[in-house]
């Protein structure tokens, strides 16, 4: 008798259970069922009734029942949360494409970015950056460099001077002069910055632009190990092999001085409009530091030997850009400077 | 310098190499070239024609004439020239040829077919006479013009050859060529030539230093004329202009030798007697070029009795200038020192073939030379002309030429790759040097006279010339033996670069502006002008000033951007350039940012106080009296712990259309306050408490100050204190504003009482109601 109204019970039970359609109607049918004066809980009580055999078995079936609606319930419960989750994750619909907001970011100089390149490799590998002031004196923009008062060689560099005798100065390569005095050898350092000529301005002339200096002094520097480290830097600009070839050219503060022509990185030799035909695009004037020029630095040119170079990074950022007008860069000109 | 590929190929006996090639060598071996252009390519296509007829045509300038070509038959050539008549020998251009762009072919003017044209010296490119059709003489009827025939030009890069003063002539680089080919090379100069008797001209130099050699020889019945065309051409070539024949070959030699020369009149010179001497304080000069010059004694004359005839090195005197009537003539072959005449020449601003060449200091030895092929060409361009007895020759004793010692070991280890002895011995020889085994791998090396002035000297002068013949090609790169170690810092580039990164990411954009600024602007923004440096030789007006504030770059690049963007932020990092008295000046970093709102009002103002306080965190600002460019009720200084590093301010209107606000911050005085070192701070166990006050002020009340006051009167239990809003507005009294901020208080060791709280909010209340402000409670 006990066994039918249990199952009974069990069978309209977990119909009402499926039948519930909010999570309150689930909950009064456990409160009905389940609850502490429930029908399973009415049933129970009438076990008393029974042998203890009876008793044993009724209870594991009342037992089982219980368990199993109470699995179902549960069941139940879950899917409405799953769902009223579900409801609240979907209304929480937002525009991803809607911008962002606060500031949207500046950009660096496109000259700024290559310094900053360049003095990474090169403190990579152990060189110092340098500074030097842009207002130089005569004597080390010039003298000190080996090139006296009325050499021929001042008219490689059109100058600006200054009232009060001082100049602009016209090359980074002071900073040579400065590095020697302060780091002694054997040293390895860069010194980039602004340099200036009295020049005027045009698509390709610019009377204020920007130079990277090198100089390397050691007890085995020669033309082999200045080409060695010159690759590594081209190998690095480029971010390729690139083929080389030095020239002589003059520079009185270099002996012997080159200049380094990069094979054209347009044609790949044969000649285009870019190299003038040449195959050849000339990038940078290096050299072995001239003895006087160690000796004004206070080196013993017997015992040490120098390498120094000058990198034109305003050409450098033109060549990496493809820029057709050096006057862009000191334009001030954000439609030009946002590209970068 | 312009080399002619022709008149190479005559110094250089079996010359192989093409223009191009050539071009190609002479860059990678001896100084850089520009170019290499062909010139007189035409000339292939000229012979000489006598004209048979010439008839004008009715109705037109031109007239028509039959020509005789020889082998190439008999023409009808319709010509403009007013020379062209019956009976003279002139250049016929056959049809078929490129002249000067132009395709010269069959035409028909005038109704008339012309075959080919006949052609000026200016039309055949070698000279500028333009007058007429060129007259040629007794030549064969449709033979080529002598010696006129199409050449290439190399142009070398002037810069290249700075310290090569004995490139400066083609012999110079023709020996470069016999060198880099092994080829012949051939001397053009017959010393033999010179007469060995005395000279009637006395030559004085009173100064050896200055002058160190003076060679001048005199010469008797000269006809003065225009050069043989193949001289012209020759000069034009080069880019030498043809004047007549003596002054022609003074350039010819020059070109050929790199010797200035210089002809004068005997027959208007006071003396027989040459003085080279400084000139007279205030001493006038009249130069060729029709200018008069003030000399002082700072310059080096060639003077007669009477006085200056010619500004030694740099260009000759009017009065005893060769002329039509001349019959005879002086020619000065001499030598100056090249720092006096580059002085003298920069001084006068007149920089001329003779004084280029003579700064780079010429070799003595060559004024002789310059004589004798002198004598050999004006024998061949004025018939006739006679030597007047031999050389005058005024000079320096001679240096003896320099030697070096070079050591195989030495120059290996300079150069980074093995090398023969053999091969360097070869190579200097070729070059000319003289070449002596001193001892076990060590060479004397003599330098010859033209490379002894100023080029080489030293023993990595050698270097250059071992390694550029050997080719620099075939020298492997070799990895250095370099000490590792970290680099020395710099903090000021780091700092710089931090700050850029910080400007970018918050997003302003960075440009960079000039050094210069004109007077007119350093005024308009209330810079005195005595407070700048000045360029002594400025490009233009507006570029004479450096920068004591970049300032006026950044309004510069706002008032641009303004005509194309509505908002933008923008910064540099830069020098400003002050004087003062140490030796050079003082460049103190600024970085100066700008917002520029075309509709804002405050916006600007607040953004770039906002990138102040990123740059600096904590960093206060101050009212500030405004300066010319600067909004009079909003400009501040920025305080960064209790120090002024810079200025915020919005600009004037009268500066700026729309709203732009400026941060600008001395780099130089951040560093200088240095970074707050920091302590860890245990966390705090206990809760703290909050709540709000409100201070009624006036209008004008500074928050800044409000919230200091309120500080003071917190003590230590205050935690934190945030400013939330202001109010103005009903129901607060007119002219009054509320402005409310948030207070958080804690005890490290235990937790407030409320009463304690209470407290700390009663005395706050209490202190700002005694300061006279009404608090809402």
């Amino acid at each position: 008798m006990l066994d039918q109204q249990l199952e009974s019970l069990a069978a309209s039970t977990r119909d009402r259970i499926l039948a519930a359609a909010t999570s309150d109607q689930l909950e009064a049918v456990r409160v009905e069922v389940l609850g502490r004066k429930g029908t399973l809980a009415e049933i129970s009580k009438g076990m008393g009734k029974l042998t203890p055999d009876e008793r044993k078995r009724i209870g594991q079936l009342l037992n089982a029942a219980k368990t199993n609606l109470e699995a179902a319930l549960e069941s139940r419960q879950k899917q409405f949360a799953d769902a009223a989750l579900n409801a609240r994750l979907e209304a929480e619909w937002i525009d991803v494409t809607l911008p962002a907001p606060g500031p949207r970011p500046g950009s660096l100089h496109p000259l700024t970015q290559i310094q900053q390149e360049l003095e990474d490799l090169f403190t990579s590998m152990g060189v110092a950056v340098l500074d030097g002031p842009e207002v130089e004196s005569e004597y080390n923009n010039f003298d000190a460099l080996n090139i006296p008062p009325d050499h021929p060689a001042r008219d490689m560099q059109d100058t600006f001077w200054l009232a009060d005798g001082n100049v602009l100065r016209t090359h980074t390569s002071p900073v040579q002069v400065r590095g020697m005095a302060k780091l002694g050898p054997p040293l390895l350092m860069i010194a980039p910055g602004r340099v200036f000529r009295n020049e005027e301005v045009d698509a390709s002339h610019e009377h204020t632009f920007y130079q990277l200096e090198g100089m390397m002094v050691g007890r085995d520097v020669s033309i082999a190990t200045m080409l060695y480290f010159m690759k590594l830097l081209l190998r690095h600009i480029f971010g390729r092999e690139v083929t080389v070839r030095l020239r002589p050219g003059f520079f009185p503060f270099v002996e012997p001085g080159f200049e380094l022509d990069i094979q054209c990185l347009i044609c790949g030799g044969p000649g285009c409009p870019v190299c003038k035909h040449s195959g050849w695009v000339e990038l940078m004037p290096c050299g072995l530091v001239h003895p006087n020029v160690l000796r004004m630095g206070g080196i013993d040119p017997d015992e040490w030997s120098g390498f120094a170079f000058g990198l034109g990074l305003t050409r450098l950022v033109m060549m990496r850009y493809g820029i057709d007008d050096i006057r862009h860069l000191q334009s001030g000109d954000l439609r030009f400077l946002r590209q970068f | 310098m312009k080399f002619s590929y022709n008149w190479m190929a005559e110094l250089v006996s079996g010359l192989e190499a093409t223009p191009q090639e050539l071009m190609r060598l002479i860059t990678i071996k001896t100084a850089e070239c520009d170019g290499v252009e062909p010139f007189g390519e035409h000339l292939s296509n000229v012979v000489a024609a006598r004209v048979l007829e010439a008839e004008d045509i009715p109705g037109s300038h031109n007239r028509k004439a039959l020509i005789d070509a020889g082998a190439l038959g008999r023409h009808t050539v319709v010509c403009g020239a007013p020379n062209c008549r019956a009976g003279i020998t002139t250049a016929w251009v056959q049809p078929g040829t490129s002249l000067g762009g132009k395709q010269i072919g069959r035409r028909m003017f005038d109704a008339i077919e012309s075959a080919g044209m006949l052609a000026s010296a200016a039309e055949l490119g070698i000279n500028k006479d333009n007058e007429g059709i060129v007259e040629l003489g007794d030549l064969a009827p449709g033979t080529p013009l002598p010696r006129l025939t199409p050449d290439h030009v190399i142009e070398v890069d002037n810069k290249s050859l700075t310290h090569r003063p004995d490139l400066w002539g083609h012999h110079g680089m023709a020996r470069e060529v016999a060198a880099i080919t092994g080829a012949k090379l051939l001397e053009p100069a017959n010393v033999s030539l010179i007469p060995t008797t005395p000279s009637p001209v006395a030559v004085s130099i009173e100064d050896l230093q200055l002058c160190p050699r003076y060679s001048a020889l005199l010469f008797e019945n000269v006809t003065v004329q225009p050069s043989p065309l193949w001289l012209q051409q020759r000069l034009q070539a080069v880019g030498l202009n043809p004047i007549n024949n003596i002054v022609d070959v003074t350039n010819f030699v020059m070109a050929e030798l790199g010797q200035p020369m210089h002809a004068f009149d005997a027959d208007k010179l006071a003396s027989p007697a040459i003085y080279v001497r400084n000139a007279h304080q205030d001493e006038t000069f009249t130069a060729l070029n029709g200018e008069t010059y003030t000399l002082t004694p700072a310059s080096l004359v060639i003077a007669d009795a009477k006085g200056a005839i010619a500004l030694a090195g740099v260009i000759g005197g009017m009065d005893s200038a060769i002329g039509d009537g001349t019959t005879r003539l002086l020619l000065e072959s001499a030598n100056f020192h090249a720092a006096s005449i580059r002085r003298t020449s920069s001084r006068l601003k007149l920089r001329t073939d003779a004084s280029m060449r003579f700064e780079k200091s010429q070799d003595p030895v060559n004024t002789v030379r310059g004589i004798a092929r002198a004598i050999e060409l004006l024998q061949e361009v004025s018939p006739g002309i006679r030597m007047v007895g031999g050389l005058a020759d005024a000079a320096a004793p001679s240096k003896p030429a320099p030697v070096i010692e070079l050591r195989m070991d030495w120059l290996i280890r300079k150069l980074g790759r093995p090398i023969e002895a053999s091969q360097v011995r070869n190579i200097l020889e070729a070059l000319r040097f003289e070449v002596k085994d001193a001892n076990e791998g060590v060479f004397e090396v003599t330098v010859p006279s033209w490379r002894a002035t100023k080029d080489i000297s030293i023993k990595d002068d050698l270097v250059e010339e071992v390694g550029r013949m050997i080719g620099y090609a075939t020298i492997d790169p070799v990895a250095p033996l370099v000490p590792t170690h970290p680099p020395a810092d710099n903090p000021r580039r780091r700092h710089f670069r931090a700050l850029r990164a910080l400007a970018a990411a918050e997003g302003y954009t960075e440009v960079y502006n000039y050094s210069f600024v004109s007077e007119e602007t350093a005024q308009r923004f209330g810079l005195p002008g005595e407070a700048h440096i000045k360029v002594a030789n400025p490009i233009s007006a507006d570029q004479g000033l450096l920068r004591i504030s970049l300032v006026p770059g950044i309004w510069r690049n706002v008032t641009e951007n303004s005509k194309y963007l509505d908002t933008f932020q923008l910064f540099e990092i830069g020098h400003e350039i002050h004087r003062h008295d140490g030796p050079l000046a003082n460049e103190v970093p600024h970085l100066v940012a700008a917002v520029y709102e075309r509709h804002g009002n405050t916006g600007p103002f607040y953004e770039a106080k906002r990138l102040a306080s990123c740059m600096l965190p904590g960093c206060e600002t101050r009212p500030a009296t405004a300066q010319l460019h600067e909004h009079p009720s909003r400009a501040a200084e920025v305080l960064w712990r209790g120090q002024t590093v810079g200025r915020l301010f919005e600009f004037h209107p009268n500066f700026v259309t729309g709203r732009a606000a400026v941060l600008d911050l001395n780099i130089a005085a951040m560093e200088a306050i240095g970074p707050v070192e920091k302590r860890y701070q245990p966390i705090r166990r206990f809760p703290s408490s909050e709540f709000d006050l409100s201070v009624i002020s006036g209008k004008r009340a500074l928050v800044g100050e409000i919230e200091s006051q309120i500080v003071s009167f917190a003590g230590a239990m205050l935690e934190s204190i945030a400013f939330l809003r202001q109010y103005e507005g009903a129901p607060l009294p007119e002219g009054s504003k509320s402005v409310s901020f948030q207070l958080s208080v804690a005890a490290r060791d235990r937790t407030l009482a409320s009463e304690e709280v209470a407290g700390i909010r009663d005395t706050i209340i209490n202190g700002m109601r005694g300061l006279g402000y009404d608090m809402r409670v």
